[in-house]
């Protein structure tokens, strides 16, 4: 896991306001893009999980962003998000900034 | 012991991949026992030979054991761990159950025994082998002899217990009261960030609210399954047509309770209960709009599982909460339904609500929109007098 952020450390009780999810893509740009959704996709299937009810919203969103020096900021709700879990699990460098 | 009939016994010890199963019949040679043992060993089935069980080459443990691969046996290695460390602990097993007086030493020439066991492909270790299958052996006859478990132990155990391999159990509401979490919310990112916030106890129900439904489709529900496989959730379809249809989709995602509106006709209604039945969910009736649930209710040859009184978002602002006659409604369903009250419940009410016989508080934004999300999931728990509990506890009782 390489969490860019250590300060980001959260406590116990979980608040659920919504944060970012700053994510570092492989490649820059529309094949960054593509490629991210294509192993988010082999992650969730790999690893037997529930293709999540979003998921057409989801592509659209993502090929829809911004690409800020080769990241994308994706909104999440949750520290331990699946989008997070992904992350950890597929190397992802990723850092979660919280508003609340 | 068992006159011409056979006892069962059942056991699981040790730790994968080693990890013994053993299924087994012990009786009497004079009956369905004996004619049992005579097919199996006359019949052998590929990849699932039945051997005696030998104490060493030569000598047959008494009684007469039996014992049937359950995995297929597909080459020489699952042969010998079958045929080896398995097969020499089950005769061990039996024979020192004779010798301490479980199988009784006397009847040892008119008994017979059938076991069936499970060696993992993936085992490797003998010694793990052989003393899983020793322990699982001795524990599953003297279970057999003794009727382990009793009908009373079992009645207790179906609701409580988590079957190792599934590790969820399905819940069927038999202690309110609980607090469903209702999710209104069209957002499939936010929704998942409120359920990894709620504690984690059995008195939560999750609800996929309708407009979710309506927004991702009641494979929702599965999804929600995959975040917390442990709770209860429910498909509020609120179905007036279709019935069945309605109903089997939501069974598909595996919901636990599928909601349809008490406006519906009554074919529709009683089709849908039906088809919950079918698909082992519990059925809901929504009262939203409904002048008169007690009549509704009359009317239904066949009685949902729940009933939720319910007040509209649009208008629960505007009205106190009236619950209806709750005891009634009971009544009218033989004291075999749950009662779920819905619309403005907040922690002030939990107490009213209680009193007036509901079991199932339904608390949508109250919580979901909560900052400290937790936080207000646990002020309802402690309102409702409900203390969290671990809900994974293993069963220890061998």
């Amino acid at each position: 896991m390489i969490n860019l952020d250590k300060s980001a450390e959260h406590d116990e009780q979980k608040s659920v306001f919504h944060k970012k999810l700053k994510l570092k893509l492989k490649e820059k740009g529309e094949e960054g893009r593509i490629m991210f959704l294509k192993d988010y996709l082999d992650y969730l299937i790999r690893n037997n999980k529930t293709i999540p009810p979003d998921f057409p919203a989801f592509v659209r969103e993502i090929m829809g962003l911004d690409d800020r020096a080769g990241s994308i900021h994706i909104k999440i709700w949750h520290d331990e998000s699946e989008l997070v879990e992904f992350a950890i699990n597929r190397n992802y460098k990723y850092r979660v900034d919280h508003y609340d | 012991m068992t006159d011409n009939g056979f006892l069962v016994g059942e056991a699981l010890v040790g730790e994968e991949p080693e990890i013994a199963h053993i299924d087994l019949i012990i009786g009497s040679k004079k009956g369905a026992m004996g004619q049992a043992f005579a097919n199996s060993l006359a019949q052998p089935r590929r990849g699932h030979t039945p051997i005696l069980a030998v104490v060493r080459p030569n000598l047959p443990v008494k009684p007469a054991t039996l014992i049937v691969p359950k995995v297929t046996i597909r080459n020489l290695e699952d042969a010998e761990k079958t045929f080896g460390p398995a097969q020499s602990a089950v005769a061990k097993a039996v024979a020192d159950a004779v010798e301490e007086g479980i199988i009784p030493k006397e009847e040892v020439e008119d008994m017979a025994i059938i076991v069936s066991v499970f060696i993992h492909p993936r085992g490797k270790d003998y010694q793990r082998i052989y003393r899983y299958n020793y322990g699982a052996t001795k524990l599953a006859i003297r279970r057999a002899i003794e009727k382990f478990p009793d009908i009373d132990k079992v009645l207790e155990e179906k609701d409580k217990a988590i079957h190792a391999m599934v590790g969820f159990r399905i819940n069927n509401l038999k202690k309110p009261p609980y607090l469903e979490v209702a999710f209104d919310i069209p957002d499939w990112r936010r929704v998942e960030g409120v359920i990894r916030a709620l504690p984690r106890t059995d008195a939560i129900i999750i609800e996929a609210g309708t407009p979710l439904i309506k927004r991702y489709g009641v494979e929702v529900v599965q999804k929600i399954h995959q975040l917390r496989p442990e709770s209860v959730v429910v498909a509020d379809l609120k179905t007036l047509d279709t019935g069945n249809l309605e109903a089997r989709m939501a069974g598909d995602a595996t919901a636990d309770v599928i909601g349809f509106s008490g406006l519906a006709p009554l074919k529709t209604m009683e089709k849908f209960i039906e088809e919950c039945k079918k698909v082992g969910a519990l059925s809901l009736m929504d009262t939203l709009n409904v002048p008169d649930p007690v009549e509704v209710l009359k009317k239904l040859k066949e009685k949902p599982d729940i009933v939720e009184l319910h007040r509209a978002i649009d208008v629960e602002r505007m009205e106190e909460a009236q619950w209806g006659n709750i005891g009634e409604i009971k009544k009218i369903c033989n004291n075999k339904v749950l009662v779920a009250v819905a619309g403005g419940i907040r922690v002030d009410k939990v107490e009213d609500a209680l009193k007036a016989g509901a079991d199932i508080l339904v608390v949508g934004r109250a919580i979901t929109a909560a900052k400290d999300v937790t936080g207000a999931a646990r002020a309802f728990l402690q309102k409702m007098g409900i203390e969290e509990v671990d809900q994974f506890r293993v069963m220890t009782d061998f």
